[in-house]
């Protein structure tokens, strides 16, 4: 199965794709950090592939 | 090589202690289980570590071990979600781990001898992969391994009825990044879960080496709260007693008793080690303390018998009673019902849990 994440490039914590599509636009989990992570920043081959897949990132 | 610790699950097995906080947090001898294994990788010299997170208790754990400075280690946080199994959690961590080898700990696991000689063991070989073992009385209920003479895994086989070996998986793992590729090829079990052994078998059907090391001393998987006494008593037994707090004169203490700075035990009070106190608590009168007991931070114990029991801390025990084996969460109180009317036991108690009158 394919684990697509995204990673901060402010604070570097990683998010998987499964949660940020949960929340479609969050701010960043990292400690104190500010950014805000967004499911469209994902490269469209990846959201396209998590959205295709989708009932795999569920449980 | 890098660590990998995952505290995500939802510590179901430890409710109701974990409806209010994650089960990585439950102090074993007055410290968070989590920390066990954040100290064992860093005595290993592994330093950069990724926290595998999931939905329950995520604040709370970035809130202890914060940047990861406190314990000298520096800690990257991953968020895994929602729990899609251990193979997910390592996946997860790939752009993390990069080309490194690394360790990946469950985060309620406690090994008594560390992983020093487990990672050695792995270092001096061409291995794919490596798998803490230990032997158990009851193979069929674990993951077994059967291991070739020179500790080369031959296969892992999950809850079998007819266990060739007794060694069980005990939830550490040394990989190369080759397992990435592997857990890339699998699909979620009956279960909806990666599993970690699916992608440790893949590894040996493509005829990677894998190694395997026996932990001698005693290791615990924390999941329950009998398992979380025994931790306790397990740690307890190997923990030099500081008395660095008050003992008031007329007080008898025995045994190894780490007292902290702060604590005191006063006139009148019988505490027999092993036992840690926390700080800013109080030992009162008429109180026994029996062996294989952690109290933790401002509490006050006075007129009770209190032995072999983990009290997590901001709690009152009053009640003239004999409490054994016992978990008592945060905040928790016993006071007495004497002289109240009706005559009986008054209880406020939360879902799950689990009381023997």
């Amino acid at each position: 199965m394919r684990i697509i994440t995204i990673t901060c490039p402010e604070c570097g914590t990683v998010v998987a794709a499964n949660e940020l599509e949960a929340n479609r636009t969050m701010k960043c989990p990292g400690l104190g950090c500010e950014h805000v992570l967004r499911f469209d920043d994902m490269a469209e081959s990846e959201r396209g592939y998590f959205l295709d897949h989708r009932e795999q990132y569920r449980l | 090589m890098k660590g990998l610790v995952l505290a995500g699950g939802t510590g179901s097995r430890l409710r109701p202690i974990t409806h209010t906080g994650p089960k990585q947090l439950v102090p074993v001898a007055n410290k968070p289980v989590i920390q066990y294994g954040i100290e064992d990788l860093r005595d290993a010299d592994i330093t950069e570590i990724g926290v595998v997170l999931g939905n329950k208790g995520r604040e709370e754990i970035q809130a202890f071990l914060g940047d990861g400075s406190a314990f000298d280690v520096d800690i990257t946080y991953i968020i895994q979600g929602e729990p899609l199994g251990l193979a997910h959690a390592a996946g997860c961590a790939r752009e993390f781990v990069g080309d490194d080898d690394f360790v990946m700990y469950l985060g309620d696991n406690i090994l008594k001898q560390g992983i020093g000689e487990f990672v050695e063991s792995f270092r001096s070989g061409d291995y794919t992969a490596g798998i803490a073992l230990q032997a158990v009385g009851n193979p069929q209920q674990f993951g077994i391994a059967d291991v070739t003479e020179d500790g080369t895994v031959s296969a892992l086989i999950e809850k079998p009825d007819d266990p060739p070996r007794d060694l069980a998986l005990i939830g550490i793992y040394v990989f190369s990044p080759a397992v990435f590729d592997a857990i890339e090829q699998l699909e979620p079990s009956w279960r909806g879960e990666l599993e970690i052994t699916d992608a440790i078998q893949a590894l040996i059907d493509d005829g990677e080496a894998i190694d395997s090391h026996v932990v001698e001393g005693w290791w615990k998987d924390t999941g329950k709260p009998e398992d979380i006494l025994d931790a306790n008593r397990l740690v307890l037994e190997d923990t030099p007693g500081e008395r660095a707090g008050t003992i008031a004169e007329g007080a008898e203490v025995t045994g190894r008793v780490a007292l902290a700075e702060t604590a005191t035990i006063g006139e009148g009070a019988v505490v027999r080690g092993p036992v840690t106190i926390g700080p800013e608590t109080t030992i009162g009168q008429e109180t026994y303390l029996g062996p294989y007991t952690a109290v933790g931070a401002n509490c006050h114990i006075e007129n009770a018998h209190v032995e072999n029991s983990v009290i997590v801390g901001d709690s009152e025990i009053t009640a003239n009673e004999t409490i054994v084996d016992s978990l008592l969460g945060r905040g928790a109180t016993i006071r007495s019902a004497e002289g109240l009317r009706p005559a009986g036991q008054r209880l406020v108690i939360g879902e799950n849990s689990n009381l023997k009158l």
